[in-house]
């Protein structure tokens, strides 16, 4: 391909948005954020550019891969572009506010991935989400779930699937199997493929007690319906139960009964081999999911510590999703008004005063030299023996 | 319950043949045969049920994007895929095979870069890091064997079953990678969305794959 013809090409993965797709989003960007609002969330704009060092905060090492870097000619030290907005968020909590007790947060914007996201290979998604500091009790994961959700169906998806893991339950298994931190790896990415064949081949090399690598491959298949799962959680892993994985399940327990309670139209799941983001996530892990889309639409949970490498460790839970994964479900409350054409006189003061009231009344108006074709709406001359006035004509907006 | 049909990808030749008996197993057989058929999407004795034939590789990319909701890939295929968005929910214990790096008898001896012609590179690249070997890869898409014997590579990375057509080209298996089986895989949306359906489908192969195991 000559230069030439490769100069319109956008690198893989980066797209734009043209008009039509423009005005949902931006609709919907609306709308979402007025949500925000009505729930007591403040929004925040944190910056496209950082120091990598504040950027990769709490988060492993995929996000280091997913953040494409450069640097500073002022400082000589490595900035990168935002690839997940979470960890700003994060700083911004821990640095710049007063220390309250709750505080309630969120953020819209275009995030940079240096590998392709997932389906559709997306670089640019445009992340949306809230984060709720300073709650450690389960009406904090109650709030955000049902945050989410509101959101959801306010985004058109009408058949939302919640799907509930809590990274404790694993996190304590490993432990009582005395993995260490390659074998644990390992083991999380087998069950994270739910594949009892590989963990098996894992496992039976390592002369475990046979309660802990049984409650191991169990955790495999330990997901579907919540009540189902946490019952069957009860007898598979009486075994090897302690306080911290029974306060787990009890919390998931707690938080399917509420919720199924509150959004009857949601299926609730439960999956205790859900690791995803094991390694910043201390709690309460969820997905939603939505007909028709290969992966999950939005995730969030718990990650307590987050904050601390910024000096200030404390609660924090909250959710994120792609804006422009959402648009699919979408369908915009009203219709447009017809755009007015008008011609570009801009002698007549007459005319111009005319384009003016009607703009400032909301209606879109065109001034151009082109021929309008007569359907259109548009401001006629009624001709000079009535003043020269300029009338709107074949306006099928006002009844 | 809304879009409870199920689509599973299966690959043509071994994988399908191996496969008909375990869906027959659970109830489940195509009305059309993939060999003669030009159908590319095959109706079974379940009208919500249907089957795909694609290329090995491509089974995996079908079920991450949830284009189909179940496949059977083998192992080889899912390591070279890297398995995102996928869950492996059984091994089904067919398509038996090893990964290898084979060539001729004495092309482990030599010093250097290795030149490695492999459809796997993936798995090429993984096994001879952890080997602390250094390697060029060299892709190629069929007949690797020949790579070795017109000096294009000093080795092959590539399934082996038999090893016969290996032998009758001067070649040997020279060292294992991994062991190969199919596995059933399943997107991971589906199985929150589908879940009823795919676990009663997942838990009746389990079921015969165990009295399977037992019986032999």
């Amino acid at each position: 391909m000559s230069h030439k013809l490769s100069r319109w090409a956008l690198p893989a993965g980066i797209d734009e948005l043209l008009p039509e797709q423009a005005r949902r989003v931006e609709q919907l960007r609306t709308a979402l954020l007025q949500q925000f609002h009505v729930a007591g969330y403040d929004l925040v704009i944190p910056p496209l550019v950082e120091f990598v060092d504040s950027l990769l905060v709490g988060a492993g090492e995929d996000l280091s891969l997913d953040t494409l870097q450069m640097t500073d000619g002022l400082t000589g030290r490595q900035l990168g572009l935002r690839a997940d907005m979470t960890p700003q968020i994060a700083r911004i909590d821990a640095h710049s506010m007063k220390p309250e007790t709750e505080r309630r947060l969120c953020y819209l914007g275009t995030v940079v991935r240096a590998r392709p996201d997932g389906l559709g290979g997306s670089r640019t998604p445009m992340q949306v989400g809230a984060e709720l500091y300073g709650v450690a009790a389960v009406e904090g994961d109650l709030e955000i779930i049902s945050l989410m959700l509101r959101l959801l169906h306010m985004a058109g998806i009408e058949c939302v699937v919640l799907d509930l893991g809590h990274v404790d339950v694993f996190g304590e298994l490993a432990r009582q199997a005395g993995l260490n931190a390659e074998d644990e790896e390992i083991a999380r990415d087998a069950l994270q493929r739910k594949s009892i064949a590989d963990i098996h081949a894992l496992l039976a090399m390592r002369n475990l007690a046979p309660a802990v690598q049984n409650a191991l491959m169990a955790l495999g298949r330990l997901n579907g319906d919540w009540r189902d799962v946490l019952a069957q959680a009860d007898q598979v892993l009486a075994e090897v139960m302690n306080p911290v994985m029974r306060r787990a399940l009890d919390r998931l327990h707690h938080i399917a009964t509420l919720v199924e309670q509150n959004f009857p139209q949601v299926s609730v799941l439960v999956d205790l081999s859900e690791l995803h983001g094991y390694h910043y996530q201390t709690g309460l892990v969820f997905a939603a999911y939505a007909h028709g889309v290969g992966r999950e639409i939005a995730r969030g949970g718990r990650y307590d510590e987050i904050g601390e490498a910024f000096g200030r460790a404390r609660p924090a839970t909250g959710f994120s999703t792609d804006l422009r994964e959402l648009l699919r479900f979408y369908h915009e409350p009203a219709l447009q008004l017809a755009t007015i054409y008008a011609p570009a006189d801009y002698a007549d003061a007459r005319l111009l005063g005319a384009v003016e009231r009607l703009r400032a009344s909301g209606r879109r108006v065109v001034m151009t030299g082109q021929v309008i074709p007569a359907s259109a709406t548009q401001l006629v001359q009624e001709g000079a023996e009535t003043g020269n006035l300029w009338q709107l004509m074949g306006d099928t907006n006002h009844g | 319950m809304v879009n409870q049909n199920i689509i599973i990808a299966l690959s043509k030749g071994r994988i399908f043949k191996d496969t008909l008996p375990l869906l027959a197993h659970v109830g489940i057989t195509p009305q059309d045969d993939p060999e003669t058929t030009r159908k590319l999407i095959l109706d079974t004795n379940h009208p919500h049920i249907k089957l795909l034939i694609l290329r090995a590789s491509d089974v995996p990319t079908y079920v991450q994007y949830g284009a189909a909701d179940i496949g059977v890939a083998g192992k080889d295929v899912l390591m070279e895929h890297g398995g995102e968005g996928l869950f492996e929910l059984l091994d089904l214990n067919i398509a038996r095979c090893r990964l290898m790096v084979a060539g001729r008898p004495d092309a482990m001896a030599k010093m250097g870069r290795l030149r490695v012609a492999t459809k796997y590179t993936h798995s090429a690249e993984c096994y001879f890091a952890e080997q602390g070997r250094q390697i060029e890869l060299i892709k190629l898409y069929g007949s690797m064997e020949l790579a070795p014997l017109v000096d294009l590579a000093d080795c092959i990375v590539d399934v082996v079953d038999t090893g016969n057509t290996l032998r009758a080209n001067g070649l040997e298996p020279l060292l294992h990678i991994a062991d190969i089986t199919s596995r059933l895989i399943v997107n991971r949306a589906a199985q929150k969305l589908k879940h009823r359906v795919i676990a009663d489908l997942v838990d009746q192969l389990n079921n015969y794959l165990q009295e399977a195991t037992l019986a032999q």
